[in-house]
């Protein structure tokens, strides 16, 4: 379970994320969705115990992200919006860095489940490759292989699929199921609107670092008075695009 | 803190560091043996022959090394000193580069382990870098020393030196870590003091490194001037020296070992205290850094600044061309690119334009060295001087800007860019800092020898040229053996090596060939002025000009070919 309970960021003048509370129950799958720059990774970046919040708190399976963050980590995964790994190493050898670091027990088990989730993501032919030699949506792949390989309870995933293709999109939405059916929690960040309308229980939208809607796809409609797809509510919520330029821009270049 | 994950994480990072097998997968390119295994050769091919040289000459001198050590126990203080002070110097940006770049180890930030273990690795991993210079020399050195020593317990002089050394790295380290880190946190979201600042730093650690070199070189010919008499002198006169240092710790308990002497229980408090000391300053080095990290005290301005709603209204772009110069658009975009992409980042600009120093200085020194035993040549050699100028410059903006386009090239080639222009526009924008040293080197010229006055137009005009010539030799061997993936940074990270531009013999090429043109160039117009009168100076420089210019269009064009050509894979 996470619960962030007034979760507020302050860069020297600048408020990233403000007052934001929200909780994620196991076996749901949360979507944090939010324009540019809202402080959506500022928010992932203090669950996972990489930035101190300047007030609020929040804890992980229990565990208070300030007081106990090594215990919080153990049972989280994530996958960040733009992985960068050891390039020096090969997919197995940093997947087998990563479990040794997660004292993941040595042997056929652990072979096996590697094995397993490289072969469901379609990159166990790449596991021999250096990882400097992967593209985007491969690091991505490994990345998630990573998150997975100690079983964690949590998951926090900053736009999974962005840079992933159809086929890599489809096996990791089975998978996010099948761990949500298995009792995890997942919180993730999506800018594919579609993604997070299909696949999440529920729903917080963040704008300038406060929460301005939170709840469930029908919750959401009815807070915003008609609209029926997320982008529309999205787009209500947030604010949508600047119509005057757009045709100013069209008709200065067409 | 978990001794087992600090233990668990330094296994990895050096065993990841010094790969000997090549990794099987098809994709990856294959290593040559010789590249793997030259990181391991050299410390030992320069260790054995260091113990070899201490083994032939020792025994033949030792009565006199013995009594000359009994009687000098203190006497490697300076030298141990020195080598705190530049591991200090060395690793003032290391931990706040390191802490400000967090996002490069954030796979390993995420893990179950402290944040204040990964930092603390990455120190001890900095210092085990900065120690490897010193143990090639000094093991030997030790260990060549103790064979021919009858002492008993000398063979133990090679442990203590390694364990003491080590102590002396780690506080020079921590200590330098600590005030970088306090420097950022100072200057963190102050975009124009970093700049100015580092500007500055770059500046002093360029001209303060060359100065040390002179010193060296003048006191080896002779009793002249030296710049850093002063410097040892304040130094002395601070207690640099002192019994009280940890320089001297280590000389006198390393040393002492070797022959024999007696030990003392002032030296064993010595050690304990500096070993406190130095496990101290570096386990608060490694919670300064997590603190720095984990607060967020540096992040980047942009992060830290308030987005203000503010329309900026932009004018059409349109780089101009240089007064006088007719130059195609791709050129001057070029050029603006070059130019604006190096003076953003001051420490660049400053290697840049001052890193040439370091080889130039090389040439000025016999001048200095001998003064007026080199009677009317001194000014050649100050112009010598100016050829690295002149091909470095070529090799920075031309070569190694090239190889930091990265990413860009696929805009370049997605836009049908003729890069044979582009490639000369990068050539183009070295020239302006070549002409701009070779005037300010004449002017020094004019002074020390007014009559070579006539000389110095030519020898503008020649290193213009050169210059030119060079960036397109250097464009040609970056679009042939450029990594072009590697980083424009100066600022290392902990335990990250240096990336290079440009590879292997590309680098040696680009970097040889022009010094051999500029030279054979330049010194064979003044040569001939010299013997057969200074218009056979004017003579020949056409024929040099043109010779620059033909390899510059030649190479350009080579360059621009290769580019266009390059695989997305080299640089994505």
């Amino acid at each position: 379970m996470i619960e962030a309970m007034g979760l507020t960021k302050v860069f020297n003048e600048f408020i990233a994320v403000r007052n934001l509370s929200f909780q994620v129950n196991p076996g749901e799958i949360y979507g944090l969705l939010g324009p540019n720059g809202s402080g959506k990774s500022t928010t992932m970046r203090m669950l996972l115990g990489l930035l101190q919040p300047t007030a609020g708190s929040a804890r992980i399976s229990g565990h208070d992200i300030r007081e106990e963050i090594v215990d919080a980590k153990r049972v989280m995964g994530y996958v960040p919006e733009e992985p960068v790994l050891p390039e020096r190493l090969t997919g197995w050898e940093y997947i087998n860095y990563i479990s040794d670091i997660w004292r993941v027990p040595r042997g056929p088990e652990r072979e096996e489940d590697i094995q397993e989730i490289m072969n469901l993501l379609d990159i166990s032919d790449a596991g021999d490759d250096l990882i400097e030699t992967y593209s985007k949506g491969m690091s991505r792949k490994i990345s998630l292989v990573a998150a997975l390989i100690h079983k964690p309870t949590v998951l926090i995933l900053d736009e999974l699929q962005a840079g992933i293709d159809p086929r890599g999109a489809a096996t990791m939405k089975e998978i996010l199921n099948g761990l949500r059916g298995r009792g995890a929690t997942i919180l993730m960040s999506t800018h594919i609107l579609e993604i997070a309308e299909r696949m999440c229980d529920r729903i917080g939208i963040i704008n300038e670092g406060e929460m301005i809607a939170e709840g469930t796809m029908t919750e959401l409609r009815t807070k915003a008075k008609g609209q029926s797809s997320l982008e529309e509510i999205f787009l209500s919520l947030t604010g949508g695009p600047d119509m005057q330029l757009i045709a100013q821009y069209l008709g200065e270049s067409v | 803190m978990s001794s087992s994950d600090l233990l668990f994480l330094l296994r990895e990072d050096i065993t990841r560091s010094f790969r000997l097998r090549n990794a099987k997968g098809k994709r990856t390119e294959k290593r040559g043996l010789l590249s793997r295994v030259l990181k391991f050769s050299i410390p030992v091919i320069v260790g054995g022959a260091v113990l070899w040289g201490v083994l032939a000459i020792a025994p033949m001198f030792w009565d006199l090394i013995e009594s000359f050590i009994s009687e000098n126990l203190g006497m490697g203080a300076a030298i141990f000193n020195a080598v705190l002070l530049f591991s200090f110097i060395g690793s003032i940006m290391i931990s706040a580069t390191t802490v400000g770049s967090t996002s490069k180890m954030e796979y390993l930030l995420i893990t179950p382990i402290k944040m204040r273990t990964i930092f603390l690795e990455k120190t001890i991993i900095v210092i085990f870098y900065n120690s490897i210079i010193w143990m090639m020399i000094g093991v030997p050195l030790f260990l060549g020393l103790s064979i021919v020593s009858p002492f008993a317990f000398a063979l133990l002089s090679v442990p203590a030196f390694i364990v003491m050394l080590l102590i002396l790295i780690t506080i020079g380290v921590s200590a330098g870590g600590l005030v970088g880190l306090g420097v950022a946190r100072a200057v963190a979201g102050r975009r124009a003091i970093k700049q100015i600042g580092t500007a500055i730093m770059s500046a002093v650690a360029i001209i303060g490194t060359t100065l040390w070199y002179v010193s060296f070189y003048t006191n080896s010919w002779n009793d002249g001037p030296n710049p850093f008499d002063a410097l040892f002198d304040l130094a002395n006169s601070l207690g640099f020296t002192s019994i009280l240092t940890p320089g001297y710790t280590v000389s006198i308990v390393s040393l002492g070992l070797l022959v024999g002497a007696p030990w003392r229980w002032q030296d064993l408090l010595s050690v304990s205290l500096f070993l406190v000391l130095g496990i101290g300053m570096v386990l608060l080095n490694s919670y300064v850094s997590e603190m720095a990290h984990y607060s967020g005290w540096l992040a980047s301005d942009a992060t830290r600044t308030s987005k203000e709603e503010i329309r900026k209204e932009h004018g059409t772009w349109n780089p101009r061309s240089f007064p006088g110069l007719k130059l195609s658009n791709i050129v001057t975009a070029s050029m603006w690119f070059s130019i604006t992409s190096v003076r953003r980042d001051a420490r660049v600009i400053t290697n840049y334009l001052l890193g040439p120093i370091r080889f130039a200085i090389w040439l000025v020194i016999p001048g200095l060295a001998f003064g007026e035993g080199f009677g009317g040549i001194t000014s050649y050699f100050i112009l010598a001087a100016l050829i690295p100028f002149a091909t470095s410059y070529g090799l920075y903006f031309a070569g190694y800007e090239l190889v930091y386009e990265g990413t860009n090239i696929m805009n370049l080639q997605l836009a049908a860019t003729n890069l044979e222009e582009y490639v000369r526009g990068k050539v183009y924008s070295a020239v302006p800092f070549a002409i701009i040293a070779s005037i300010i080197v004449s002017i020094i010229v004019l002074f020390i020898s007014p009559l070579m006055w006539v000389y110095l137009p030519a020898v503008i005009v020649a290193c213009t040229f050169l210059c030119m010539a060079s960036g397109s030799i250097a464009a040609n061997e970056a679009a042939k053996g450029g990594d072009f993936k590697a980083d424009r940074s100066f600022a290392r990270r902990r335990g990250a090596s240096i990336q290079m531009p440009l590879r292997g013999w590309s680098s040696v090429r680009a970097s040889l060939v022009p010094y051999a043109i500029g030279y054979a160039g330049v010194f064979g117009m003044i040569l001939a002025g010299v013997l057969f009168g200074v218009l056979y100076t004017y003579a020949i420089l056409p024929v040099f000009v043109l010779f620059c210019w033909r390899l510059t269009t030649h190479y350009t064009r080579n360059a621009g070919l290769r580019v266009a050509q390059i695989d997305a894979t080299k640089y994505l």
